[in-house]
């Protein structure tokens, strides 16, 4: 029997110990990819009677897809949408933590205030922030104006602002989450090589740029890979906020997936829009985790 | 060595039963054969008081009744009374109301549960346009075979407005019975039109006029808007505006759409003048539906486009005399409006029980005193033209004139957009809309892109 | 020059300060508004340059919000879900870390990425395919529905991993040598240094269940199996809210507040929890 750290209980224990895993990952991961793919190459509509049986179309829907403005929309939404709420609550969170790691007055109220979001639902923090929102009254608007803002006000209802929006939202919601991540970074790093780095006198940003920073790469990793997939998978904001619209404007994938399948009750095409976002996620992840490597090689190599 | 084995094994089963088994039994009474039994308790009683009153002791049936609320109103509380009246009427039938949203989220939670193999409701309120997708879903029964056993069937197919009707029949079937219908209408605050010496506009140039009158700024901000026209339902609110303008957008035949007609465009740019011409309504697309009734009950705005189901909503919140009255057309003196509202349907997977009991409920539900119950408590218009020859509705008019008003608007109204792949069909023309409220593009770029869209979508159906 | 430096310590000082809490409150602008809109006076209706307080403080928002809605029953749900997803995640990660970190086996590796490709495809993006498998397990509106993807965990398998690999050996050791069964070596030895893991895990879990809201609301259709935030958008389609914001705030509130409250009470060990667990 080869075992790595001790060789207690029977051969087949391990097998059977991450058996259940196994089998929920299998029903509610595995499985429904493979189903997505092979149903994405099927006609059916659940809506019109004689479209309810799957019928063999090949490629078509994926053709249809990149031949519908409106999915490409989506997909350039989705693209603004990751690219625009990821790096900057990435900064913002980092911020935050180094912010609260220092020793100031009431860093544990503030703390607080920060992560206090996470905890609230999605659906919650979106139907506080269809006030703030709100055209005229509403108290961002006001805030905007109080600035000398006077540009154009309907953060859900108009099409160059509701992306805008709906990003705020995720932004404001999510920062204080990844905070927590860096925090934990941050009180993990060696004070010696602070200290020392001090009495060779290098001042905050040198400190920032030369040790910080690299010694919290993986920190950095971690969170922008939940981050990433964070952003692909909440559209809680979007379905109270804007349902996607005007015109579209605030749609991304996973909505345009939920209202494909459910309201047009298109299973094929809904299945080649999983699809593609499955491949999307996995581009994201992965060029992710190796740019990464590839900056931690040239760093060290 | 074996005796740790057994154990192993043991414990094992253990774990996977328990990961198994455990969140079965409090998910138990959810499932959807539990539900029946857990009624049976509330039916037991009035099943014993059953006989006494009732010839034919029929088999307990329970029928689901799905709904929307579409309007400010409280809606859920009346159907419950109505249910608890049809239920002392019928003491072997139980309904259960679902609540699911508005109309779009109710239609589609209806077809998720269908999808989803959940017994589907017996009965529910949907869209009056919705009838060919429900057709082309396979979705109802026809109702004719329910209609041929009355006797006095034709009197009772007369009595609804002809207006409200117009979306229930498909290949010689009637296959839906109006319930909660409204129009679209103007409400203005008649107060302010007082004040300001105004008449109530007859006209799409006297309705600017008077909305730009009536707009009050703060230096460079608005503080009272002439107008709002909320951004719900685009293509209903929109509808009248085109009729008004010469061309509706919708044809009499399932497969026609007249999106790209020059008056459907000046309808367009009508609006879009309402904001840049006049400068007395938010530029592009508006605030939410629900919304504008409070905006507008609380002084914000001095005139709303809405459905006139938001009446009493608006009555009871607003401190002003409200004005109820169809939206004025190009020329003057031409009105216009467009019937609208939530039809009554009964669904092909119930049983034959279920269905029999959904008729019950439906004849229940649409008899002249309910109709008109409803139309007092709610403010949309009674199905049924003897609704106002009831008591009820006879004092409430006196009380409440805007109820008559609401009714009169329907002699303006045009057919409502209902054609075949409905969903798709309005899917594109609201995205359109939108980009030309939003100045995204011209008008008519606009209408023509969705009728070429509109077009493509209805082929297979011509 | 000793003291100017102290002098422009302090200073920054009391500028990180400044700043710091300058965030915070744009931070808690939000909540703090929700907090007072929804004691509000339901008749007094939130309007331009009005839109921190009534007149009076009233709790009728919440009395008319708790009649329109059943949300005792949302929070029953939602309690049972939450709890039926966490003590099934906290069998499989324990067994099936426990299975990755203390043998070695045939086939490990491609059974470790076979679980692990669910950190890569969120079972969020897989509501279509998942929908179908609801339907042919025949749980459609039910909890055990909302549940049951969740179960197995990769995110909790790796983490438990990586906490139990973490054990020192000479411990794993010492145990063999007692003569310790394999769940008596689990229990014993590898579980209690990894208690922290393991709560952070919980917490994660418990937040992101209880505010989970897509698909609840795609395999419900009766109040009897939703939760609070499924509900809670369904109430907020009603129509006779329109923007009454007292009202919406007040139901807002209610769905986030028992995990809010908790995380108040528990801040300190929740924020430390994840600190010190292999959350970083």
């Amino acid at each position: 029997m080869t075992t790595r750290r001790s060789s207690v209980g029977v051969k087949a224990l391990p097998y059977f110990l991450i058996l259940p895993t196994l089998a929920f990952v299998s029903l509610f991961t595995i499985w429904p990819t493979l189903n997505a793919i092979y149903l994405s190459f099927f006609k059916q509509r659940l809506n019109i009677a004689r479209f309810r049986e799957p019928t063999f179309i090949g490629w078509e829907n994926y053709i249809n897809l990149f031949h519908d403005p409106t999915f490409l929309k989506v997909l350039k939404n989705t693209l603004i949408y990751v690219v625009g709420t990821v790096p900057l609550s990435i900064v913002v969170a980092f911020l935050m933590a180094w912010l609260v790691n220092q020793p100031l007055r009431g860093r544990g109220w503030t703390r607080l205030f920060f992560f206090h979001p996470t905890v609230l639902p999605m659906v919650s923090a979106a139907t506080i922030w269809m006030f703030f929102l709100t055209p005229d009254y509403g108290l961002f608007n006001t805030t905007l104006a109080w600035l000398g803002y006077h540009g154009p006000q309907n953060w859900t209802g108009n099409p160059n602002l509701a992306l805008f929006g709906v990003m705020l939202v995720a932004f404001w919601k999510n920062a204080g989450y990844y905070m927590i991540f860096y925090l934990a970074g941050l009180q993990n790093l060696p004070h010696e090589v602070f200290e020392a780095a001090q009495l060779d006198g290098a001042n905050l940003l040198q400190q920032l740029r030369y040790i910080t920073f690299p010694l919290l790469r993986r920190t950095t990793l971690f969170v922008s890979t939940i981050a990433f997939i964070g952003a692909f998978q909440t559209i809680d904001h979007i379905f109270v906020l804007t349902q996607g619209g005007p015109s579209n404007a605030s749609n991304v994938l996973l909505y345009y997936l939920w209202q494909i399948r459910f309201e047009n009750q298109d299973v094929g095409r809904a299945s080649a829009v999983t699809v593609i976002l499955i491949l999307v996620l996995l581009v994201f992840t992965v060029s992710n985790v190796w740019l990464s490597e590839r900056r931690e090689e040239s760093q060290y190599g | 060595m074996s005796k740790k084995q057994v154990f192993a094994i043991l414990m094992l089963t253990l774990a996977l039963v328990i990961s198994a088994c455990a969140p079965n039994t409090p998910a138990e009474p959810t499932q959807p054969a539990q539900q029946e039994e857990t009624q049976a308790p509330e039916t037991a009683p009035s099943e014993e008081a059953a006989p006494a009153e009732t010839e034919a002791p029929a088999e307990p049936v329970t029928i689901q009744f799905f709904y929307p609320v579409a309007v400010d109103a409280p809606i859920a509380d009346i159907i419950k009374g109505y249910i608890a009246d049809f239920e002392a009427e019928n003491p072997n039938i139980t309904v259960e109301p679902v609540f699911s949203g508005g109309y779009g989220d109710t239609y589609t939670a209806i077809m998720t549960a269908i999808d989803g193999g959940a017994e589907p409701p017996a009965v529910a309120v949907l869209l009056g346009t919705a009838l060919y997708d429900l057709i082309n879903a396979d979705a109802i029964i026809p109702l004719d075979a329910y209609l041929d056993q009355m006797p006095d069937k034709d009197a009772y197919l007369n009595d609804f407005f002809p207006a409200f009707l117009e979306n229930s029949t498909y290949d010689g079937s009637i296959w839906s019975l109006p319930f909660q219908r409204s129009t679209v209408v103007l409400y203005y605050n008649a107060d302010l039109f007082r004040e300001a010496g105004l008449e109530p506009p007859n006209s799409w140039q006297s309705w600017g006029e008077a909305a730009q009158a009536l707009t009050v700024k703060d230096g460079d901000t608005v503080t009272r808007w002439g107008l709002e026209y909320p951004s719900g339902w685009p293509y209903w609110l929109f509808q009248p505006l085109a009729i008004g303008s010469g061309q509706n957008i919708v044809g009499e035949s399932d497969t026609e759409v007249y999106f790209d007609h020059p008056d459907v465009i000046e309808a367009v740019q009508f609006y879009i003048d309402l904001s840049h011409v006049y400068g007395a309504m938010p530029e592009g697309v508006q605030g939410v539906w629900g919304q504008a009734p409070t905006d507008f009950a609380s002084g914000q705005t001095a005139m709303i486009v809405h459905s006139s189901g938001s009446l009493r909503g608006i009555l009871e919140q607003a401190d002003f005399e409200v004005g109820v009255m169809p939206l004025p057309g190009q020329e003057p003196d031409t009105y216009a409006s467009v019937p609208g509202g939530g039809n009554l349907y009964i669904f092909k997977g119930a049983s034959p029980e279920q269905q029999d009991a959904a008729w019950k409920f439906i004849e229940f539900l649409t008899r002249p005193e309910y109709a008109a119950d409803f139309s007092i408590q709610t403010g949309y218009i009674a199905s049924r033209q003897s609704a106002y020859e009831t008591e009820a509705m006879q004092a409430y008019v006196q009380e409440v004139p805007q109820a008559l008003a609401t009714r009169d608007i329907l002699q303006y109204a045009g057919r409502e957009l209902s054609v075949q792949n409905l969903g798709e069909v309005r899917n594109i023309f609201h995205n359109y809309l939108q980009q030309a409220y939003n100045g995204e593009m011209t008008p008519e770029e606009a209408m023509a892109a969705a009728q070429q869209e509109a077009d493509a979508a209805l082929a297979d159906f011509r | 020059m000793a003291k100017r430096t102290w002098n422009r310590r302090a200073l920054g000082q009391t500028t990180l300060t400044l700043l710091t809490w300058a965030l915070g409150l744009l931070w808690i602008v939000p909540l703090l508004w929700a907090i007072t809109a929804s004691l509000r006076p339901l008749n007094e209706p939130i309007q331009r340059g009005d839109v921190w307080f009534g007149t009076t403080l009233s709790i009728e928002s919440y009395t008319k919000a708790l009649s329109l809605a059943p949300f005792g029953l949302y929070f029953k749900n939602t309690v049972i879900i939450v709890l039926m997803i966490l003590g099934v995640q906290l069998i499989t990660i324990t067994l099936a870390g426990f299975a990755f970190a203390n043998y070695r086996f045939r086939g490990q590796k491609v059974f470790l990425f076979l679980i692990l490709l669910q950190l890569m495809i969120p079972t969020a993006a897989l509501l279509v395919p998942n929908f179908a498998t609801i339907r042919w397990l025949n749980l459609y509106d039910t909890r055990l529905a909302i549940a049951i993807p969740y179960f197995g965990s990769a995110f909790g398998t790796f983490l438990m991993r990586q906490a139990f690999l973490e054990v020192p050996q000479d411990l794993v050791d010492a145990g063999v040598l007692d003569g310790c069964s394999w769940w008596q070596l689990l229990w014993h030895v590898y579980l209690p240094p990894s208690i922290p893991t393991l709560t952070a895990f919980m917490l994660s879990s418990v937040a992101w269940h209880w505010n989970e809201f897509l698909w609840p609301l795609i395999v419900t259709k009766s109040d009897a199996a939703r939760p609070l935030t499924a509900g809670l958008v369904r109430f907020t389609q009603l129509g006779e809210i329109g923007a009454q914001w007292s009202l919406l705030s007040a139901a807002t509130l209610l769905v986030a507040a028992p995990l809010l409250v908790v995380f108040l009470i528990f801040q300190r060990r929740f924020i430390e929890s994840f600190l010190h667990s292999g959350l970083k």
